[in-house]
């Protein structure tokens, strides 16, 4: 009794607290995060952002429970599994970052007609019924060949390191760079690699096709191989190019201390692992009845030389440069064209 | 015996290597003779690390069918970080970083056979269930931190003598004495006989177990040691930089002319086929291949060596 009095009070006190009084008709609801990998930094992040923001969520009482669940074998089929898992736990709102855009509709379609609201995003689903937020992924490799024009007026050899083949966040990046070379064409591809969005297949890749290439003045990267491609040129002995990097940690304090060494200048675009949160703020916000489009545009996080310093600045070892996302930002949230699906 | 026995095995062990020539060979054909020395340093320091891992996994695959190491690429991405954060940068911490690294590898190896023996579960299951509890170890342990190695053990593990890594210079010699482990040590010789029939090599007075205990450490201690190796060679220990080595380490043994079912291996072949796979995707990437192209000729190169490999064995064994 005494117990659920003090609750009450607690209750209270967060919700008075909160500026946001129309969350409080979400304070019995429960969020469950789908994950297919955790393997990799960019995903450990992620969840690491999920994790504060769902907490900080049942502490402020805006929500009753946040939970994570990632599947062991990044494979779409126990993926498609553990959300009927989470149907019939009876969470109010399930958050999915999927191992497959359409392996994965028939149980997200069985969660909708459950009535249960379904948000994808960074790996995201195609079924109509979920909302989708992605960055447009087309336009970061647009972006990185922009700044590489107006690197290299006269002109550049350019080296394209993709991330795994068959995804399609890797052929929407590749054409944004393929536009970007029509856009510009003193920019020329000389060759292409599969980084695999892995600093270590990367540094492979690109050292096996370096010693067949002319000089190479700038790498195109798609996130995770930017540190990898570098270390290849330095193992080869070749003039280190501007590599366009993936708001790593260990990338940016090598271009730091390249620039501080020798003036070294570059760029750096990727998605922001705070995506997650993100998506959180939309399921919570559709759960208290706000409308939103299905499909959503996240911004993408850059880096340039004037930011170099105050990115790096508090970006822990092995994080990723992000930004902390509260409801607010929901605002911003742009539609995305459904096109580039 | 002995010298009939060489003049066969030494078959496969010639085929991968003249398809690694014939690739390394296009691909400069194709460039006009540019860069054909820095291609084949770059192949063999790369190599190396396919053949520590191959050289534990061909043991395992020799004692017999069903047995298989799948634990690698986990084994990897947790030893990588624990070398790099023992490390921690320093110079005099080398060494005990790496006999710590090698320690985790003999327990690995150790739990792995733990889980085969006492619990009865088939080697590939329990070689795959402590993976995912390797990986999660690795996550928690490392947390995706990427820290630099020392400058001296970068130095060693990228360095060249005149063009040759030492890495492969220093893998060369831990092939060639695991080549005379295996066919002139009493181990190395009942880890044949179990391969070819455990029932005789046990009625024979093998100790089958102790065997293959033996040999799930030895190939836990050579991953753990791949792992600390390409976080020195790649400036820091990830994730998920294991995990081309779960399908590689088989390939390499496959192709290099070990047979799958056990009992009878082939250890320099290892050299021929990792180098093959090497200059194969690096040879598909200088010609221009879209990755869909390039992973349908990989499959088919690979499928033919192997029925080139398996054709020249049934051909001199029978």
């Amino acid at each position: 009794m005494k117990a659920h009095s003090f609750r009450r009070v607690l209750l209270c006190t967060a919700l008075s607290l909160a500026p946001w009084l129309a969350q409080a008709a979400t304070a019995d609801k429960t969020i469950a995060l789908s994950n297919n990998y955790a393997g990799n930094a960019w995903r450990q992040n992620m969840l690491a952002s999920w994790d504060a923001t769902g907490k900080q969520a049942v502490k402020d009482g805006v929500v009753a429970q946040v939970d994570a669940f990632t599947t062991a074998e990044n494979q779409a089929t126990e993926q498609a599994a553990q959300i009927q898992n989470l149907i019939l736990q009876g969470y109010n709102a399930i958050v999915v970052d999927a191992a497959s855009p359409t392996a994965l509709n028939g149980a997200i379609k069985q969660a909708c007609d459950a009535g249960i609201v379904v948000v994808s995003f960074d790996g995201t689903v195609s079924e109509p019924c979920a909302y989708r937020i992605s960055m447009n992924f087309k336009q970061s490799g647009v972006a990185q060949m922009d700044y590489l024009a107006q690197r290299f007026p006269q002109g550049a050899n350019v080296l394209e390191v993709r991330g795994l083949a068959g995804v399609s966040v890797d052929e929407l990046i590749h054409s944004g760079i393929v536009a970007g070379a029509q856009k510009y064409p003193q920019l020329k591809i000389v060759g292409t690699v599969n980084g695999n969005w892995s600093q270590t297949a990367a540094q492979k890749a690109v050292a096996g096709v370096l010693p067949s290439l002319p000089k190479v003045d700038a790498v195109v990267t798609q996130g995770d191989d930017g540190y990898g491609t570098a270390q290849a040129f330095s193992a080869a002995g070749r003039p280190t190019p501007v590599v366009i990097f993936g708001n790593r940690e260990e990338e940016l304090s090598w271009w730091k201390q390249q620039r501080d060494a020798h003036g070294y200048q570059s760029f750096s675009i990727s998605s922001a692992p705070s995506i997650s949160s993100l998506a959180f703020w939309v399921a919570q916000q559709v759960l208290d009845g706000k409308q939103f489009p299905h499909d959503l545009e996240s911004p993408a996080a850059t880096v340039t030389q004037e930011t170099l310093d105050a990115s790096l600045q508090g970006l822990p070892k092995g994080g990723i440069v992000s930004q902390p996302v509260s409801v607010d930002d929901l605002a911003r949230l742009k539609p995305a064209a459904t096109a580039a699906n | 015996m002995s010298t009939l026995r060489v003049s066969f095995s030494a078959k496969p062990w010639l085929w991968s290597f003249i398809a690694a020539v014939l690739i390394w060979l296009a691909t400069i054909a194709f460039t006009g003779g540019q860069g054909a020395g820095g291609l084949l340093s770059s192949a063999l320091g790369f190599s190396a690390f396919f053949v520590i891992v191959g050289l534990g996994q061909l043991f395992v695959i020799t004692t017999g069918p069903g047995n298989i190491d799948l634990s690698i690429p986990a084994n990897i991405a947790l030893c990588g970080a624990l070398g790099m954060k023992l490390m921690a940068g320093d110079a005099g911490l080398i060494a005990p970083a790496l006999l710590a690294v090698l320690v985790a590898g003999v327990a690995i190896g150790c739990f792995n056979y733990g889980l085969i023996r006492l619990l009865r579960i088939p080697p590939i299951i329990a070689t795959l269930s402590a993976s995912f509890i390797l990986q999660s170890l690795a996550i928690a342990y490392g947390r995706s931190v990427r820290i630099q190695p020392p400058p001296l053990f970068y130095e060693f593990c990228t360095g060249r003598l005149l063009g040759v890594p030492y890495l492969a210079l220093a893998v060369s010699l831990l092939t060639a004495a695991m080549a005379v482990v295996l066919a002139r040590t009493r181990y190395g010789r009942w880890v044949l006989a179990i391969g070819q029939n455990a029932r005789a090599a046990e009625l024979a007075g093998g100790r089958v177990g102790r065997i293959r205990f033996a040999t799930y450490v030895l190939s836990a201690v050579f991953a753990a040691l791949c792992g600390v190796l390409l976080a020195g060679f790649s400036g820091g220990a990830s994730l998920a930089m294991g995990e081309e080595y779960l399908l590689a380490s088989i390939a390499v043994v496959v192709i290099g002319g070990t047979s799958v079912a056990g009992g009878f291996s082939n250890v320099p072949g290892l050299w021929g086929a990792a180098l093959f796979l090497y200059l194969l995707v690096s040879m598909l990437n200088t010609f221009g291949a879209s990755a869909g192209i390039r992973l349908i000729c990989t499959g088919v190169i690979i499928i033919a060596v192997i029925i080139a490999v398996s054709a020249r064995q049934q051909g001199g064994r029978r």
